[in-house]
């Protein structure tokens, strides 16, 4: 027998991805970003006190955007791109 | 675009009404109740139940991907939706895939909410939609099954499955189906879709993301000031999502506390500026770590309170149920908003 699958959807082509040069892991600026809930906040600290033992971290810094049920503004997310190399995300609840 | 690697029309073996039952199971497609099998016959009726509606969708929330008309027909169908009832869920759908319904945020939270649907306009009573007595309960297949095959298609076309990317903690009974119509015929204001610029004629249905109704009970009070009391301090929660995501909310006001406003005087104004100023939440009753943490990401007090929503303009009100001293209050999740849809009858 034949059925109409319900789970069936087409997925859209995937956004282009930026290859922009290659990033120093232990120089380069990190922003750590958070939901704005309180454990994710903990979580990343947690995370910047291990880097503290394996690289320099006066260029870590902290961002949350202020609202956990919304997605960041995206001029939050462009200034953080222009800023630093790399990203690390939180969503602790 | 590309096919997914799932194809539209599935081959499976014959299967008896006990074993289709366990093999959707096994698929992951139910929702925990029986289903109706979506056979490529059954499917087409309910298509052409949205005949001349050719508006493409956008893809679905958590899964990203776009839904075709049959695999949405497909989750109609399963929900035990008649074909009529196939523009009602496709408005519902256009309704939480509206920006501003924050779907993917109602999706993956931890928040207990579902898509809250009420239905306006003639369509209600074409259909059939429960808009008294018992209007939020069990006993009617146009509220149970426009509610369920909403929650379907998030699911399975969408994604949202529990402990996968629906995440919520506790879940709520809502998320099984939550639909229901406003009594127009009994209300003392005008409906609310007119009020939201639609004609009285259109059909339309409105979306939000919102937890199962909270009662509100009041049979003591007979005028309007003793009963925006009660309705005020039953609406202001120090456990309302919206204490620190602002958002909307809905007050379904029930007849006899309705009639009560009109006969005192109270439009809707005044409802709304009335349940402003005194639905907010004491501070004394808010945890000190709660006050910081809300301080710390931008939300302040308004003098000795914590409002629960932007302004008066967040607060929607509509009338619905029967006979009894009952009222119910619909908290949002926060991040979204009240989307109303008008409703495309099938093309001649």
């Amino acid at each position: 027998m034949r059925i109409v699958n319900p789970g069936f959807g087409i997925v859209p082509a995937g956004a282009e991805q930026a290859t922009e040069g290659k990033v120093d892991w232990l120089n380069d600026p990190i922003v750590l970003f958070g939901n704005s809930k309180p454990n994710a906040r903990e979580l990343l600290e947690g995370i910047k006190a291990k880097l503290a033992g394996i690289r320099r971290t006066d260029n870590i810094d902290f961002i949350a955007k202020n609202s956990a049920s919304q997605g960041a503004p995206p001029e939050m997310i462009n200034d953080a791109a222009k800023k630093y190399r790399i990203a690390l995300l939180a969503l602790g609840d | 675009m590309s096919d997914s690697a799932d194809t539209e029309v599935l081959e499976i073996a014959d299967l008896d009404p006990e074993a289709w039952q366990d093999y959707a199971e096994e698929q992951g497609w139910s929702d925990g109740l029986p289903l109706v099998m979506p056979t490529e016959a059954s499917v087409a009726r309910m298509v052409a139940g949205a005949r001349g509606d050719n508006e493409s969708f956008p893809p679905i929330s958590p899964r990203q991907v776009v839904p075709t008309l049959q695999s949405l027909a497909a989750n109609a169908v399963m929900a035990g939706a008649r074909p009529e009832y196939f523009p009602s869920i496709i408005a519902a759908l256009r309704g939480v895939l509206n920006p501003s319904y924050n779907l993917h945020g109602s999706m993956a939270t931890t928040h207990s909410c579902a898509p809250v649907v009420m239905l306006n306009g003639p369509i209600r009573l074409a259909l059939g939609v429960n808009c008294g007595t018992n209007c939020f309960g069990q006993g009617w297949r146009a509220n149970a099954s426009i509610g369920r095959a909403l929650q379907l298609i998030l699911r399975n076309v969408g994604g949202g499955v529990p402990g996968v990317m629906d995440r919520s903690t506790q879940g709520s009974p809502a998320k099984y189906a939550f639909c229901f119509g406003e009594n127009e015929e009994e209300s003392p204001w005008a409906p609310f879709h007119v009020r939201r610029g639609f004609d009285a004629s259109d059909s339309v249905v409105t979306v939000m993301s919102g937890e199962a109704p909270h009662n509100i009970n009041d049979h003591g009070s007979t005028s309007a000031e003793g009963l925006m009391t009660t309705f005020a301090h039953t609406i202001a929660q120090p456990g309302a999502n919206t204490i620190y995501g602002k958002g909307p909310y809905l007050v379904i006001v029930g007849p006899e506390h309705a009639a009560t406003f009109a006969r005192d005087g109270w439009g809707l104004d005044k409802l709304r500026d009335q349940l402003w100023e005194r639905a907010r939440v004491p501070l004394k009753h808010i945890s000190a770590e709660n006050l910081a943490t809300y301080a710390a990401t931008g939300h302040h007090p308004t003098g000795d309170f914590l409002t629960i929503c932007r302004g008066p303009e967040d607060i929607h009100i509509a009338m619905a149920g029967g006979p009894g001293k009952h009222s119910a209050f619909i908290p949002s999740f926060g991040g979204t908003a009240v989307v109303s849809t008008r409703v495309k009858t099938p093309a001649a």
